[in-house]
């Protein structure tokens, strides 16, 4: 057997632009399960609309974020800024962009019967407090959510689709601040 | 009095789960269920579809395993359109599986197992997490963060994506591996094969003997066991025919295609979640621990059970050696951990033999497909267990049918009857507290269960909340985290 201590050297072009990266942009939620899918949709809206820097990582990672998160926290090299975009119902107006600050989220015991269960919640504070990455959460008030499986955002949360890209672009690259088409219309 | 305990993890729409534990009057466990809800909805969701949209779609249900819904859509559109994709197509598959599978058994045996083993199943929640193994194993944590990075690269390299994959399609693989990649990824392979190696080496000599005594205590069951097996007899995670074996280890093999003839599913009035048996046995159904019926189990102990041999030659040697221990059947429900480090060891291995096959890297990738109304079933070997997807077309290749049963489905009856036996086995008198609950839970982690895909609950409610009911229902009491 090789000795185990070969594998320390670490090739930073093999880690992922999650990782290298000094800004990283997540869009979360499942898009099967109606306005669970905001955050995957602004990282749509922001591609489709914006010109993203090569600083900036922006992923649509769907239900996959644990595995990114864990990978993270536990990582050498990380990113200075992460933004997690996300629904979640919190007794506010449907639509509602509102920030989270993790570090205000009680540590809790969240179900971990499996990696399906993870607490996102605890990974977001291990990463801002012993990691020392910015960590902010950008959340949109969903609607009803959908007892079954439909896609789909409500009107009241795919309006907000825009503001919060605007939001995310004029916090972590507003140099990119025009939209893509009025560039377009500037150049062409 | 007689008691209610509920461990209630925090709840999300698409899935929630609670531990309801109820106690007699001599303060001892009369039963205790673990509540689930299903995905709901989602055959509806895929009636009307174009069929060779659902391997794009099922990525979706689960963040944790979309290779494995991935892949068995692909191969359930396979049997639609009738058509047996090119070797090099199902090699690239079945790698891309393996690999997947290694990400995947990597980070829960050392993440979640781990935690419980690193530090004590006892150990407060603060430190049961990704920094407090981390700490507690600094040098570990760097070998393991290294291979995971070169697996999601592998994926990458193999599939142009290791999120959402799309890189499976009905008839093959969309994208063929160039000589100058296999040759990258076979350097990456060897280092995933000695952290396989290390991980089983270090299992077996610092955590399995310190905890053989709960091990073998608990949530101890006997049951049957599903798992796939090739022709003949070797253990696959990717392919080949189902075999059905009871608890003293007698078996049948049947094609996938053919489950219908010898499962049937069960329903209580107090789950959402249905509990497959084997109707083949011919004995109904019961969870009763001390004579079950019908129950069997899947995931990594069933898979390493059922199999006769298997066909790597570090991990058949791993296999023996379990078998001289346990034997086979092994009954023991925390020998879960132990199999999945054999089946690293045997994907490690795997992932070599496939990019040494000179097919591997064949242009010929995939085949066409032509609509037509048909059924088609797909079964492919999740980290969890077996999973089956099952679809109908009509003339047009549309979706008029789609049934799945995913691993956790499978293990609906024996999680149940292990979180009674493990409640029975510590709770007597009235008398608990949060170590015996943790232990409780412990006995269901061990089959990495599946609660229904999709959770990443973000606004960190309470999770673990016990309320305590009298025999009327009234609330006594709450404790919580």
């Amino acid at each position: 057997m090789r000795e185990i201590d070969q594998f320390d050297e670490l090739d930073q072009s093999d880690l992922p632009d999650f990782c290298r990266k000094p800004t990283v942009v997540l869009g979360v939620g499942n898009i099967l399960f109606g306005d669970d899918g905001f955050g995957c949709a602004v990282v749509d809206y922001v591609e489709a609309h914006y010109r993203v820097p090569e600083t900036v990582c922006l992923l649509d990672v769907g239900t996959s974020v644990r595995k990114l998160l864990f990978t993270l926290c536990l990582s050498s090299a990380r990113p200075e800024r992460l933004l997690i975009l996300d629904a979640i119902d919190a007794g506010r107006n449907p639509g509602e962009i509102f920030e989270i600050n993790p570090a205000e989220i009680p540590p809790v015991k969240l179900d971990d019967f499996s990696m399906h269960q993870l607490p996102t919640s605890n990974l977001l504070r291990e990463l801002q407090e012993t990691c020392r990455v910015e960590v902010r959460v950008l959340a949109c008030q969903t609607g009803p959510l959908p007892e079954e499986v439909s896609q789909g955002l409500s009107p009241a949360v795919s309006d907000a689709v825009p503001q919060a890209a605007e939001w995310l672009v004029g916090e972590y690259f507003p140099s990119s601040r025009a939209p893509r088409g009025d560039l377009c219309q500037t150049t062409c | 009095m007689a008691k209610t305990l509920v461990i209630q993890p925090v709840t999300r729409i698409e899935g929630h789960a609670k531990v309801t534990i109820q106690l007699n009057d001599a303060g001892n466990v009369d039963t205790a269920r673990v509540n689930v809800i299903e995905l709901r909805g989602f055959e509806k969701f895929c009636v009307g579809r174009p069929v060779e949209d659902l391997p794009r779609i099922m990525p979706r249900i689960c963040g944790v395993c979309p290779w494995s819904h991935h892949l068995a859509s692909a191969k359930a559109c396979d049997a639609v359109f009738g058509v047996d994709p090119p070797p090099a197509g199902k090699k690239l598959r079945e790698l891309c599986n393996s690999i997947a599978y290694m990400e995947e058994h990597i980070l829960h045996f050392y993440f979640l197992a781990g935690a419980d083993f690193l530090l004590g199943p006892d150990a407060d929640y603060s430190i049961r997490n990704v920094i407090g193994v981390l700490q507690a194993a600094p040098d570990i944590a760097r070998k393991v963060v290294k291979v995971r990075h070169m697996c999601a690269h592998m994926l990458e390299v193999l599939a142009g994506k290791a999120i959402h994959p799309q890189a499976a399609v009905p008839g093959g693989f969309s994208k063929p591996l160039a000589p100058a990649e296999r040759d990258q990824l076979r350097k990456n392979a060897d280092d995933a094969l000695e952290l396989a190696k290390f991980s089983i080496a270090f299992a077996k000599e610092n955590v399995f003997p310190k905890y053989l005594d709960v091990v073998k205590s608990l949530g101890v069951i006997t049951t049957g066991f599903l798992g796939t097996v090739k022709e003949n007899g070797a253990l696959n995670l990717y392919d080949g025919k189902l075999r059905l074996m009871t608890p003293k280890g007698a078996y049948e093999d049947f094609p996938y295609d053919r489950y219908t003839d010898f499962i049937s599913e069960h329903i209580e009035s107090w789950s959402y979640l249905k509990f497959p048996y084997a109707k083949q046995w011919g004995e109904g159904f019961s969870m009763d621990v001390e004579n079950p019926k019908g129950v069997y189990r899947t995931n990594t102990l069933a898979r390493i059970n059922v199999c006769d041999f298997i066909d790597t030659p570090l991990a058949q040697a791993e296999l023996e050696e379990f078998r001289a221990k346990f034997g086979r059947p092994a009954q023991l429900t925390l020998l879960y951990h132990w199999a999945r480090l054999i089946e690293l060891l045997y994907n490690a291995e795997n992932t070599i033999r496939l990019l040494d096959d000179p097919e591997i890297t064949s242009t010929e990738t995939r085949v066409k497909c032509t609509p037509r109304a048909a059924r088609g079933v797909g079964c492919t070997e999740a980290p969890r267990g077996t999973l089956i997807h099952d679809y109908t077309t009509d003339a047009d290749g549309m979706v008029t049918n789609v049934n799945l049963i995913v691993g956790t489905t499978h293990n609906n009856a024996p999680i149940n009857m292990s979180v009674t036996q493990a409640a029975k086995s510590l709770i007597h008198d009235g008398k608990y507290d949060q170590g015996v609950l943790n232990t409780v839970e412990m006995s269901i982690r061990a089959y990495d269960p599946c609660f229904s895909c999709a959770t990443h609950r973000l606004d960190g409610k309470l999770s673990v909340k016990l309320d305590i009911l009298d025999a009327d229902g009234k609330l006594m009491g709450t404790l919580a985290n």
